[in-house]
């Protein structure tokens, strides 16, 4: 009996101690923070609970969900730029429009390009336009040929000079209408605003409109990307209808804060790839419109970087100012 | 006739499901939990839903775990009188009305009535809004969508005026504490330009001054800090309770109040956005108006607890009508709801009803099994918040604060809000000095961007002609009332006036 113990502690101290040994780099060793720069319930929040919820099949820890809103995603992302770069603190939802927007009109605490490493984009939020079921046009031309006629064209958008806001300038400026955007606080409220018919047309994200979409209360006309939305495939680009409106809309991917070691960020762009070809989070991703499309670090930076010289150019262009 | 049998055999499925062990147990659960952060000051029933979303997973089934986050809800707006009541201090916006009456009844030493008929009266009228969203749900949410920035603006505005006459003592001083409300509720983003407003360049206050930061400040510290100095002299007058519960007269009182302030909270409640505030305020408001003694008001008279409590609760069952029908959240707690149903692959809207029979009517059973639980747990716990009252000033008052200061940074995880709350009490204490009734400003703070938004956002739509606010029904109507109330109010003043000149 004695033998038998005396064996089984050898055994087991042999195979600790490469596990003992290998504890100081082997990343990671505790749960993975992942900050929500925004109230718990919004798009980016769902996002983040759904990987959540299938990482622990391809993460070695589970990764938490973290909620630090306030100065319009600045604060959150501040907290995780300012913290130690370990990559126990990532930021989700990088390629919001904090990141590539607010720059082009505010001074940041922090650089979001230099500050941050990008780690991998999950999905995009495109931007598609939608009318009510029974507007008195059904496409795209209907809408640009009743607006002809009419001194206004108005547009519900979620917050005043945010991505939406921005495409919708452009789309004034393609069509030849005078479109007057209407700000809302935040993309349910303005998805209210359109389903009770309030306003002309409007601007929002699919995950936000798609219940109402699939229940005819709303048609979507045209979406601002380069290339049809999978969320919604059916749905024609404004290029494809000879509108030159293209904007990169949303983008929602990971990253962490400058300094975190390469094979950090190699093992977590690893990771966050197997969950986003895992079947069922596709499929559960594009039943609540938020179409998986995944990039890696390198790809997703160069990405961005366009995307934010697309609003740049757009706010000049429009002239956009606050004040 | 068809439609309404299957409501009942919608309804008789539904108390199937809501009656498994399972769900009843959390139904418990979540009526403990929604109690138990309804009554600790901050922590708010939008944050505990986050906290306990991972664990809504684990439940597995989303009948389930929505019956649970439903239970807390709407038994945080039970427990959000107790604070009001005992201490002063508004657990959320739509509890801000009861501070008034509530706390002075309790100075009264009719804190037990005032609990007992909040607990009654939330039961009655949660009870009257679930009866509401099972019978007449798509109708109404229909006519909610009809809501848009002009009915918005005419109605907000009259829930101003309210607030203005609401402190009971002078026009003036309530027009003073309004404006200070209004402003303090213009820091941060300009809703409509995004330029940024009185922030002094901190990120901090560019989404504004959280609510519940405001609320604790002015009305919890703020008194605990000008108590300080009354105890040093008297011992306060709290420690003394008459009755445990209210007597038949109070019951008497307060039955209509409960009845009118049920409808009141139901059917505004139903808008998106500010529903709950408002619906108390109009409760408040109607209930002075029919007393046989409006001076009564804001000095202890049951009603004023009465009719807002119960407006508030049933305004918390109708605001689950745009989500179930419509697939529209209309506050942080329902939006959370709708994000947990999201992540269960399940899509609130109209197809709810249809799609997932269980999901709809399970939650609905589940409301009216979960009212009556509540009302049965805290009913008791009545004596025991009574005998709170009993701990020692010197005691108590750290606690409260230290609650304060939980509940407060957990709102967004940062100690700046901390601080934030520190300035409102000094500025509650110097209000309560110049003897200046902070529920006018509370109130215009939360209702003030929702009036700015409104009106620059009809503005837009008419392209800039204000007779928007008059051609559109509803506003007309609304904007009708109003102007017929404002009349009414100086026609009765001036001949006041007169009898006084000559008796």
């Amino acid at each position: 009996m004695l033998k038998k113990m005396l064996v089984g502690i050898v055994l087991g101290s042999f195979l600790l101690l490469p596990m003992l040994a290998g504890a100081q780099e082997k990343y990671p060793t505790k749960a993975i923070e992942l900050v929500v720069p925004f109230a718990a319930g919004g798009s980016t929040d769902v996002l983040a609970r759904l990987v959540a919820k299938y990482a622990p099949k391809y993460f070695d820890k589970p990764l938490v969900v973290v909620n630090k809103p306030g100065g319009g995603g600045i604060t959150g992302t501040e907290g995780v730029v300012r913290s130690k770069p370990d990559g126990y603190s990532l930021f989700i939802g990088y390629g919001s429009g904090h990141d590539l927007v607010t720059p082009h009109f505010q001074k940041m605490p922090y650089d979001p390009f230099k500050d941050l490493l990008p780690v991998c984009r999950l999905s995009i939020h495109s931007i598609v336009m939608i009318i009510r079921g029974d507007a008195p046009y059904k496409t795209m031309k209907e809408l640009v040929e009743w607006g002809k006629k009419k001194p206004q064209v108005t547009a519900s958008v979620s917050t005043k000079a945010g991505s939406v806001d921005i495409t919708f300038q452009a789309v004034g400026k393609a069509t030849g209408l005078k479109m007057v955007t209407v700000p809302f606080r935040g993309g349910a409220e303005s998805v209210t605003a359109i389903v009770g018919g309030q306003t002309d047309c409007g601007g929002n994200h699919p995950s936000e409109v798609i219940s109402h979409i699939k229940a005819k209360r709303l048609i979507p006309i045209a979406v601002a990307l380069e290339n049809r939305d999978p969320a919604i495939p059916d749905v024609p680009t404004f290029k494809e209808l000879g509108y030159n409106v293209v904007a990169v809309g949303s983008v929602k991917g990971v990253a962490a804060p400058k300094g975190t070691p390469p094979e950090v960020i190699r093992y977590l762009a690893e990771r966050f790839k197997k969950v986003c070809d895992d079947q069922e989070f596709v499929k559960s991703m594009k039943d609540i419109g938020q179409p998986v499309m995944y990039q890696n670090p390198q790809e997703f930076g160069k990405f961005l970087k366009e995307g934010f010289d697309q609003y740049g150019k757009m706010i000049k262009e429009f002239n956009i100012k606050l004040e | 006739m068809g439609e309404f049998l299957g409501m009942f055999q919608g309804l008789a499925s539904g108390f199937d499901i809501a009656f498994t062990l399972t769900n009843l147990t959390f139904a418990l659960i979540g009526a403990v939990l929604g109690t138990m952060v309804g009554i600790l000051p901050g922590l708010g029933p939008s944050a505990t839903i986050s906290l306990l979303l991972p664990l809504s997973f684990k439940i597995g089934s989303p009948v389930t775990s929505i019956i649970m986050m439903a239970g807390i809800f709407y038994g945080a707006m039970y427990g959000g009188s107790t604070t009001s009541i005992l201490v002063n201090i508004p657990g959320e916006a739509a509890s801000v009305v009861t501070c008034i009456d509530g706390y002075q009844m309790a100075l009264k030493g009719r804190a037990g009535p005032a609990l007992g008929i909040a607990a009654i009266g939330s039961f009655i009228a949660g009870t009257i809004g679930v009866l509401g969203l099972t019978f007449v749900a798509p109708p109404l949410a229909e006519f909610a969508l009809k809501f848009g920035p002009p009915e918005y603006f005419s109605l907000t505005l009259f829930g101003l005026l309210m607030a203005t006459l609401l402190g009971g003592g002078s026009i003036l001083k309530g027009l003073i504490m309004v404006v200070l409300g209004l402003l303090l509720g213009s820091v941060g983003l300009d809703p409509i330009s995004g330029a940024i407003r009185f922030t002094w360049g901190l990120h901090m206050l560019q989404e504004g001054i959280d609510f519940v930061t405001l609320a604790m400040g002015m009305f919890g510290v703020g008194e605990i800090f000008y108590n300080l100095e009354k105890v040093l002299k008297t011992e306060l007058v709290t420690r003394k309770v008459t009755h445990l519960w209210p007597t038949l007269k109070d019951w008497a009182d307060s039955k209509w109040a409960v009845i009118r302030g049920s409808f009141i909270g139901f059917f505004i409640g139903i808008l998106p956005g500010g529903g709950a505030v408002i619906s108390s305020l109009v409760s408040y408001a109607v209930e002075k108006r029919v007393s046989k003694s409006p001076e009564e008001f804001g000095k202890g008279a049951i009603q004023g607890v009465a009719g807002p409590e119960s407006a508030n609760n049933a305004a918390a069952s109708a605001s689950f009508i745009p989500l179930l029908t419509l697939g529209i959240p209309g506050n942080a707690a329902i939006a959370m709801i709708f994000a947990a149903l999201l992540i269960q692959g399940v899509q609130p809207g109209p197809f709810l009803i249809t799609e997932k029979p269980e999901i709809f009517w399970g939650v609905v059973a589940s409301m009216y099994i979960g009212n009556v639980m509540l009302l049965i747990l805290n009913l008791p716990m009545v004596g025991l918040w009574v005998q709170l009252l009993r701990v020692p000033y010197s005691i108590l008052a750290p606690i409260v604060v230290l609650f304060c200061c939980v509940g407060v940074y957990s709102i967004r995880n940062t100690v700046f809000d901390i601080y934030v709350m520190g300035i409102f009490g000094v500025i509650g204490y110097i209000l309560r000095k110049v003897d200046l009734e902070p529920g006018p400003m509370i109130l215009a703070f939360v209702l003030g961007p929702i009036l700015e938004r409104a009106i620059r956002q009809a503005l837009l739509i008419s392209a800039g002609s204000p007779l928007i606010f008059f051609t559109r029904p509803i506003s007309g109507a609304l904007m009708g009332v109003l102007i017929l109330f404002i009349v009414l109010q100086v026609f009765f003043n001036i001949r006041q006036k007169k009898k006084k000149m000559n008796p």
